[in-house]
């Protein structure tokens, strides 16, 4: 499977389950157009045998393709690590090849797929860092021996040092109890999103099937009393709930954190029918969140997430450093997995007393706007005036959970997106700080602090509205690279 | 710290922002006839109603053209500090940013079209978080602060 090139390394190839692998994404990216027949024809209310032919054919037509493709873009694919880089070679039609300094790659990560475990292969991932958007390169398919190689001619480049013979085991840090799975099943809040999906789904069932099988159907499940349908929206909460437990549990179930035993990356292991393992490099790690969702908060849960930078270009800003844990634990965690980010969460300063309304009136204005709207164009729109204490409720509610902290080099904010976030972002991590007025928050003299960190290939900004201005001012002054060298060196003598 | 940043963007900048907010204006004036005119001959409405989206559009260019141009540039501030960079900006929303020198990764200069021909130059600077910019100065003055936050940029980063 591998050639000699000039320079003496090797060309390789990945496993030949890459061909299936490659084949079956095609299948997947076109079976819309063999499908389309079909539904064209179930839409005009004719299906007959002219268009089961003509599916077949279609499908046919797809898969064959699709298995030619397949074994052209396996032989097309090549790698090799040589010269202080890794080269990919791919693309059947258009020839592409990559390099990608040791030094500049991120993470190695692994994936295993259904698919991939049926042929005992691997995915591997390989993230560069920074660049903005360059993607990421993924070997669908190598055999354990050959992820095995990779990982270490990849890691050997880095390291300067001679290679250690036998790398010590990474310790654990933390598991996900099976317990604590389906707590964070029953408490992830995407029982809205699932609740949505099934109800999709049962009216995409209801105009496919031929209309009097779902009435005599629904008539016989759905006698017309008014407490049955209750009972019919409470079962599809249900559905909807059992769902969203078994989608959490897909992807979390053994979730393992742990650390390797030079202290300078973080393993995540997690997926029951895939698995994936991440590694995090300690140091681009930029800020950590603990999110207390609205189903967690009251049973004191939390889950961690990290911001990193040059990472997660696929997977949105943000990682899952832990999913479900008891927020008196998580300074715990902290402290053992990112000691530079440790911090109490408690003990934040809280915003001053003449916000209060801010965040009132903020979270009430909107409203008002559409029920005065709504009252313009039907006299019923007047009930809409009824969510408006609502809303402002929900204001006052955020703005006691509102607060900032500064503990040593941390920089601590709170605020309520529905979820109760914290961030805690060391001062070395701000990319900018600074602070917005607008002439209402001028005149009770208050302002929103602004913060940026670097994440994924670009940046996130976290707020706090409405904290006094001076506070603003002396956050901003506090968090300069001036004091905070002062307070270095105040602390050395 | 200091009430504002001393600098101002060079006064050219207001010919510009009127410029391209006339630019803006057209497709919002045309908008605006054709929404009266269509009040005039489709609807059923008072007559004085008809003249309003006009008179809505003429506001807004009105804006755009005379109003915003001198606001925003007496708000426009920055300040190139040895460890930082200090930026304020905004209408009716006003903004304070600090960069630190340390993060600044790169620096450049860029001209559009229009900046060319009145001998402007925007600086922008850029972090792990992205892009920031010093708009409308004058070419000179513009080559000088890059100069000057990639210097600073070195020495913070030695520190």
């Amino acid at each position: 499977m591998s050639f000699s090139t000039p320079d003496g390394s090797e060309e390789r190839r990945i496993h030949p389950a890459g061909m299936l692998l490659a084949a079956l994404g095609t299948v997947r990216r076109w079976i819309g157009l063999a499908a389309f027949p079909g539904i064209a024809a179930l839409f005009n209310g004719q299906f007959g045998m002219q268009t089961l032919f003509l599916v077949l054919l279609a499908a046919a037509l797809l898969a064959l393709l699709s298995a030619v493709w397949g074994v052209l873009s396996w032989r097309a694919t090549t790698y090799r690590v040589a010269g202080g880089a890794f080269h990919l070679k791919r693309g059947v039609i258009q020839k592409s090849e990559r390099s990608l300094p040791l030094d500049r790659i991120q993470s190695v990560d692994t994936v295993r797929g259904v698919v991939q475990r049926l042929f005992g292969v691997i995915e591997v991932r390989i993230e560069a860092a920074g660049g903005g958007g360059e993607p990421e390169i993924s070997l669908p398919a190598l055999s354990r021996s050959a992820v095995q190689t990779l990982r270490e001619e990849l890691t050997s480049g880095r390291r300067a040092s001679p290679k250690i013979p036998e790398e010590p085991a990474p310790t654990v840090l933390r598991r996900l109890s099976v317990r604590d799975l389906f707590l964070a099943g029953l408490t992830s809040g995407q029982i809205g999103i699932a609740a949505s999906v099934v109800f999709g789904a049962w009216q995409t069932v209801n105009e496919l099937l031929p209309s009097n099988l779902v009435e005599r159907v629904s008539e016989s499940i759905l006698p017309r009393a008014f407490s049955t349908a209750l009972l019919f929206v409470f079962a599809v909460v249900l559905f909807a709930w059992a769902f969203a437990v078994l989608g959490t549990v897909l992807a979390h179930a053994g979730f393992t954190l742990s650390r390797s035993a030079d202290g300078k990356y973080l393993y995540i292991m997690r997926g029951l029918l895939e698995r994936h393992e991440a590694t995090i490099p300690l140091a681009r790690i930029q800020a950590i969140k603990a999110v207390e969702g609205i189903l967690r908060q009251p049973f004191g849960l939390a889950m961690l997430r990290v911001e990193s930078a040059g990472y997660g270009t696929e997977e949105g800003v943000s990682t899952i450093l832990f999913p479900l844990l008891p927020r008196k634990e998580v300074e715990e965690l902290l402290r053992l997995a990112v000691p530079r980010f440790a911090t109490s969460l408690d003990n934040l300063e809280p915003l001053p007393l003449r916000a209060r309304r801010r965040y009132a009136f903020r979270a009430a204005l909107p409203v008002l706007l559409i029920s005065a709207l709504a009252v313009f164009f039907f006299f019923w729109g007047l009930f809409a005036f009824l969510f408006v204490l609502p809303a402002a409720l929900y204001g006052l509610f955020r703005y006691h959970v509102a607060g900032y902290g500064l503990d040593g080099d941390q920089l601590i904010l709170r605020f309520r997106r529905l979820a109760r976030m914290t961030v805690i972002v060391p001062r070395r991590r701000l990319q900018s700080r600074g602070y917005s007025v607008s002439p209402f928050q001028k005149r009770l003299g208050l302002a929103t602090f602004e913060i940026e960190v670097a994440s994924g290939s670009g940046g996130a900004a976290f707020r706090l509205a409405d904290v006094g201005a001076e506070t603003a001012e002396g956050l901003i002054e506090d968090l300069s690279d001036r004091s905070g060298r002062l307070s270095a060196q105040g602390s050395s003598t | 710290m200091k009430a504002e940043p001393e600098q101002r963007l060079d006064p050219r900048a207001k010919l510009l922002w009127r410029l391209t907010g006339t630019l803006q204006a057209v497709p919002i004036l045309a908008g605006g006839l054709l929404g009266s005119y269509a009040l005039a001959t489709q609807a059923d409405v008072l007559p004085y109603l008809t003249v309003l989206p006009v008179l809505g559009a003429l506001a807004v260019a009105v804006l755009l053209v005379f109003v915003l141009p001198p606001l925003l540039w007496r708000r426009w501030r920055y300040e190139i500090r040895p460890l930082e960079v200090d930026l304020q900006r905004g209408f009716v929303r006003v903004t304070r940013t600090l960069v630190p020198m340390a993060r600044v990764q790169h620096v450049d200069t860029r001209r559009g079209p229009l900046q060319r021909r009145l001998g402007l130059s925007t600086v922008v600077f850029y972090t792990a978080a992205g892009p920031n910019e010093i708009p409308q100065l004058a070419q000179k003055t513009a080559a000088e602060v890059r100069d000057r936050i990639a210097e600073l940029t070195r020495t913070a980063d030695e520190l």
